[in-house]
Order: structure tokens, then sequence, then C-alpha cells
């Protein structure tokens, strides 16, 4: 792992993040923003999932989806550039292990709705309840985003980053 | 303004807000501001892009429950927004940055609040009276504010 982070922080690209004083307010204005969208849209389709808003017919609230993909995928690059620009902050930081533990859960959970109960909720229109099955997973996943946010947040506070 | 800032520093809430050891204090109160930003400018978009045309298959009307965690969200960054100003008031009422920010939020609110007028009014309304604005620009709009809102929020700790 030391050898990993060495040879990261050798690299032209960690040492650009780190010299640019610029990037790394750039990424995390980009990366707030990112979050909004995971947690506005993901969760709102959680909340759906999880019994609430019945008048939200399922298929529709899905369709907002890609939304919810395109902050993940802003936070995935901005946050693979904060562990590009200085990993070793991040490799020995228990918040930031946490944070992946979530992240790695809520992709799971997201894989596991799309290959089973997800096909089942699709009919689902206004007024209609939701399956136990659903209702779990929209938890889960509601959970798993609020340890992310959570975690990430704690980075510099229960880990000792920054 | 200064002596009121200082003033405010000097106050126990702001004291135990910067100063404070416990986990309890400055690092949950900065989280809980992330959450209810999430929440509240989330909340905001789902609105939104839904007006934007993103969801044609979603009824406006569905969506009036997120108000009350806009709401919700607003007033935990309310709070927790007062405790991390006092507790650096000197600093932050010196920040140019700062005061856009409010006036961001305070532009955004606005929209929002005219958004919802309309979200409730249904459909048959949205572009009701002269010289209104199509509800599609106010929700471009509505974006845009409170993505500059949350873009101040974030240059505060640099600026």
């Amino acid at each position: 792992m030391n050898a990993f982070v060495v040879w990261l922080e050798s690299t032209t690209l960690s040492r650009g993040i780190v010299h640019y004083r610029w990037i790394w307010p750039l990424c995390e204005i980009i990366h707030f923003i990112g979050l909004t969208l995971v947690v506005g849209i993901a969760g709102f389709f959680d909340l759906r999932l999880m019994g609430f808003m019945k008048r939200v017919p399922v298929s529709a609230a899905r369709d907002l989806m890609p939304l919810a993909i395109g902050g993940f995928l802003l936070n995935m690059t901005t946050g693979a550039l904060f562990f590009i620009g200085t990993p070793h902050q991040y490799v020995g930081n228990a918040a930031w292990w946490a944070k992946v533990f979530f992240l790695v859960l809520a992709g799971l959970n997201a894989m596991f709705f799309e290959t089973t109960v997800g096909a089942r909720t699709m009919n689902l229109g206004a007024g209609d309840d939701t399956p136990m099955s659903a209702k779990i997973v929209g938890t889960v996943s509601l959970v798993s985003w609020l340890g992310v946010l959570y975690w990430g947040r704690m980075l510099p506070y229960l880990g000792n980053a920054f | 303004m200064t002596g009121f800032a200082a003033w405010l520093e000097g106050s126990a809430i702001a004291v135990w807000t910067r100063e404070s050891p416990s986990i309890w204090a400055y690092p949950t109160i900065l989280t809980l501001h992330t959450a209810g930003l999430g929440v509240l400018v989330g909340a905001n978009a789902v609105v939104d892009f839904t007006l934007l045309g993103f969801a044609p298959r979603l009824p406006v009307l569905s969506l009036a429950p997120l108000y009350r965690f806009m709401w919700g969200g607003f007033a935990i960054n309310a709070v927790t927004g007062v405790m991390l100003f006092a507790g650096d008031a000197t600093t932050k009422a010196r920040q140019p940055v700062f005061y856009i920010k409010l006036m961001l939020i305070a532009l955004a609110l606005v929209v929002t609040a005219v958004i919802r007028r309309t979200v409730e009014r249904g459909p048959a309304l949205r572009a009701a009276g002269p010289g209104a604005l199509p509800v599609r620009r106010l929700a471009a709009l509505s974006l845009l504010l409170w993505a500059g809102a949350v873009t101040a929020g974030r240059l505060m700790a640099y600026l």
C-alpha cells in the first residue's frame, strides 16, 4: 500500500492536482453539487420505494435517475482526483474506508434492485404501495448514501485527513 | 457590524461551536449543514428537473410533499449556519463571498416560493398572469441560484 501511495504521489497528475491551487476548490464545488443530485434524486426514488409519496408513479420517478447517476459520476471523478492528489490522507484513514464501505453497499444494493426487485416495482402507479422487498432496498439505499455523506464530511474529524 | 460580529464570536454558543473538542460540536454541525444542503437543494432539483421535462410522466402535483423536505433542510441549515457563522463571525463578516451566498439564498428562496405556487395550482395556471415567467425558466433559474449558493458556501473556506 505504501509503495502504491509513493508511486501515485510521484505521478504528474498527482503533483498537478496539488500544485495548481484552484483545482481542489473547483473539484470540491463539483463534488458538493454532485452530492445534491445523488441525495436529492436517488433519495426521492428511495423514499418512494419505502412507501412514501404514494401519489408518485414509481416508473415515472425513475425517469429522473440518470441525473442521480450523472451526479454520482461527477463525484467519482472529483473523488478520484482528491485521492490521486493526496492518497496518503485516505489509505490510512478509517473514515475513508467507512465511506468506501457505504459506497460499495449502495452499489451492491442498486445491483440487487436492478436484477431482482426493480422489475416488479415498475408497474406501480400513483397510490400503489410498494412490496416489503422494495421498502428494504429503498431504506438500505438511503442509509448508504447518508453514510457516504457522513463519513465523507467526517474525513478530517473522525479520520485524520487535512 | 464589527462590534456585533465580535460580540457574537464571544457568545457561549459560538465558543462551544468553535472550541469544544466534542465530535458533537463543530464536526457534527458542519455535517448537518452538508446533509441539510443535500436535502434542500436536492429536493429542489427534483422539482426543477421535472419542470424542465426530464421526467414527462411524473405529475408535478405529486411532488408537493417535497416542500416539507425543503423546509426541513432549510431549517437545519439556518440553525447550523448561524452557529457556524457565530463561531468565526469576525472573519466571515469580512468575506464578500459570504454576502454573495446570503443574497443567492434569498433569491433562490423567492424563486422556489414562486415555483411552489405554480406547482400547487397545477399545470393550467402555470403560465398565468401577464409577464409571468414561464415555469421552465424559473426552474432553470432555481437550479442556477441554488448551485451558486452551494458554490459560494464552498468558496468561503478559500476566499
